[in-house]
């Protein structure tokens, strides 16, 4: 056995709790686990079982209320909010469950839009766009835009729009939700070949045939997180 | 700089994008930039008129001379009182080296003209060639008057446009004519130049035109034979003399008239300082009213900036969840705000051009707007700071908004 990899997000205790009028909803409970470098983890659970919560705060997207998240060993609330967004902008690329496309921008500008962010553009920018839309097959509909595009067509935007970075971490919250099997698989095998280059991949889903690919699962029940085998 | 670049080409498509709303906005900075400069050129127009009015009388460097009653302690020694004479004039002449210019003047009001059946009433004055460069007068044809004319007493007569117009027929040469002035024959010499400035139908230098003038020396003989002048009046060698000027004149003529004080000497000043004072009250109440349409058209991008916020929630919630600083959001909104002010700025330009032209033709000459280059630059730097001042209460709203409050946002 070889020494484990280095951690790239470490979760303690982490809680999020929303309050609702008089009530509070426990989003999230006590949530502990380490997510090495190079894992290729799958996250299970029922609806409104608290799984977008999760990734959003492994996104940097959001903050827990309770506990702490270490990004690469160092305290994610001691970074300041454009330190966080460089992170999302260099190292985490985000598919939504609900795309988050832009509608007034074209496919291919959806796709740019993280590059714009970056600190220092890459030089082969365009290159790196044309490659992404060609990952998930959408070259064809790159003038087009988002509203032009069919539920699973949009979301292999949104995937295009997460890889454009080659970011260390992509996490996807339901990406094959809208696919058919056949392209649904042909996504999969994507993930697969970035994981096998070295990205480590965190992607939410329902279905346990899909989970079934993954190396690691964790499920989620009512805002608590358990390591586990098969569902 | 190629990121701000792309800020603003971004900042434009989102203009295009919204483009009741950009509109809009625009129309806000278009009218306040507009209205400023406008109203700027309303007060040039109107103060370029009255300073011009002002060197018509001739300057803030002349100096009026006129007789006027004792003063109340002096009044048992009236008949001792010979008023204004040629000898005063001579007296300034050679005692005040300030004064570059005196001229005595006699008037004779409501003189009776008469050529042919053409009869005419004018104020005839009798003057030396002095009068022509202290009340700014110019000759169009003809000449002034010779020493001869005034050593002899010469029946020659120079006229104004208006008293041309009234005893000659159109197109009929008036010079080496004779006119009849209280029965005796003048031959006219010369011919002023018609002055004119419009305010409304009325030529505020009309008076410049209803005149004639003799030579002094033919006023004081045969008109209105007496030795009283109506006016002496003297211009200062430069404006930093005129004080000294008038304390000058007014002790040699105090000399000269043993004491009485039965003349008063006056300058401009005080209109001048009339029209400083009303210039300074306009300028601040038209700064008043440019300021008012700015705060206005400033409120207007404020209060579409932050609609515009509102209606893009979702959009900035989707920039920083792929990674947009919040300096980034600042910025993206600010150069929407100014990219807007500036398209008003120069738009309100083009109509204050535009109005300025219309106005110019439609309404009377002397109360229409002037264009003063001033006003563009002011009118449109403030535009800009209006659009930058009120861009940056919204960026900064949607700069601080959270990432997935935002996407839940609908
Ligand atoms: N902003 C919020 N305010 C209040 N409650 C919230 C908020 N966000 C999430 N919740 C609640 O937290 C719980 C977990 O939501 P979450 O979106 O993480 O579920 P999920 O596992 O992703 O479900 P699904 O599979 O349907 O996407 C839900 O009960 C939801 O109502
Ligand atoms: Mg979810």
């Amino acid at each position: 056995m070889s020494a484990p990899a280095p951690e790239v997000l470490r979760l303690e205790r982490v809680g999020k709790r929303y309050p609702m009028g008089d009530t509070v909803v426990d989003a999230l409970v006590d949530a502990s686990f380490t997510l090495r470098e190079g894992e290729f983890m799958a996250i299970l659970g029922p609806s409104g079982s608290g799984k977008s919560t999760l990734m959003h705060i492994l996104g940097f997207l959001d903050s827990p209320s309770t506990g702490q998240v270490f990004f690469d060993g160092c305290p994610v609330a001691s970074l300041s909010e454009r330190q966080r967004a460089h992170v999302r902008a260099e190292k985490i690329g985000f598919v939504f469950q609900a795309f988050n496309l832009l509608p007034r921008l074209t496919v291919r500008a959806n796709v740019a839009l993280p590059l714009s962010y970056h600190g220092s553009p890459p030089a082969d920018a365009e290159a790196r766009i044309d490659r992404a839309l060609a990952l998930v097959d959408m070259t064809h509909r790159a003038h087009h835009r988002p509203g032009e595009l069919s539920g699973g067509q949009r979301q292999r935007v949104a995937i295009a729009r997460a890889l454009v970075n080659e970011p260390r971490i992509l996490l996807a919250d339901e990406p094959t939700g809208n696919l058919d099997t056949k392209t649904a698989a042909a996504i999969l095998d994507l993930f697969k070949e970035l994981n096998r280059l070295g990205r480590t991949i965190v992607v939410v889903t329902h279905s346990s045939e899909i989970a079934g690919h993954f190396r690691r699962q964790l499920h989620v029940r009512d805002g608590r997180v358990t390591e586990g085998g098969a569902a | 700089m190629k990121r701000l670049l792309s800020g603003i080409l971004n900042g434009l498509g989102e203009i295009w994008g919204h483009k009741l709303r950009s509109l809009l906005t625009i129309c806000c900075v278009m009218l306040g930039v507009a209205s400023m400069v406008v109203t700027t050129g309303f007060m040039e127009g109107f103060f370029s008129g009255w300073e011009r009015s002002l060197q018509e009388q001739g300057g803030v460097e002349k100096i009026t001379g006129s007789p006027r009653a004792l003063p109340e302690r002096q009044a048992p020694l009236a008949p001792a009182s010979r008023g204004f004479t040629l000898d005063d004039a001579e007296a300034l002449r050679a005692l005040v080296p300030t004064l570059d210019v005196i001229s005595p003047e006699i008037d004779f009001p409501g003189a009776r003209l008469s050529r042919g059946s053409r009869r005419h009433e004018v104020r005839i004055q009798g003057v030396t060639n002095s009068i022509f460069e202290i009340n700014r007068y110019e000759i169009a044809r003809g000449r002034m008057f010779s020493a001869l004319d005034f050593a002899d007493r010469a029946n020659v007569i120079i006229l104004g446009s208006e008293v041309v117009r009234e005893c000659f027929a159109p197109g009929e040469d008036p010079l080496g004519r004779y006119l009849d002035v209280a029965g005796q024959p003048y031959l006219v010499i010369g011919v002023l130049q018609h002055y004119e400035r419009l305010w409304g139908t009325y030529n505020t230098l009309q008076w410049k035109n209803k005149i004639a003038f003799v030579p002094i020396t033919t006023m004081a003989t045969k008109l209105r034979p007496t030795d009283r002048l109506n006016w002496l009046n003297m211009k200062a060698r430069d404006l930093s003399l005129l004080r000294e000027s008038v304390d000058a004149a007014s002790n040699v003529l105090a000399q000269q008239h043993r004491g009485l004080i039965d003349f008063t000497v006056t300058t401009n000043e005080q209109q001048l300082a009339s029209f400083s004072s009303t210039k300074a009250g306009f300028v601040i109440g038209g700064s008043a009213i440019a300021g008012v349409s700015l705060l206005v058209s400033g409120i207007g991008i404020m209060n579409l900036m932050l609609a515009s916020i509102n209606e893009r929630v979702r959009e900035i919630g989707i920039r920083k969840a792929v990674g947009a600083t919040p300096f980034n959001i600042f910025s993206q909104f600010v150069a929407e705000a100014v990219t807007l002010s500036l398209i008003g700025g120069v738009a309100g330009v083009g109509v204050a051009v535009g109005a300025i032209k219309l106005l110019g033709t439609v309404l009377p000459p002397g109360s229409a707007p002037l264009l003063a280059p001033s006003a563009f630059v002011v009118g449109f730097a403030f535009s800009v700071t209006a659009g930058v001042l009120a861009g940056i209460y919204p960026a900064i709203q949607a700069a601080k908004l959270d990432p997935i409050e935002a996407l839940r946002y609908e």
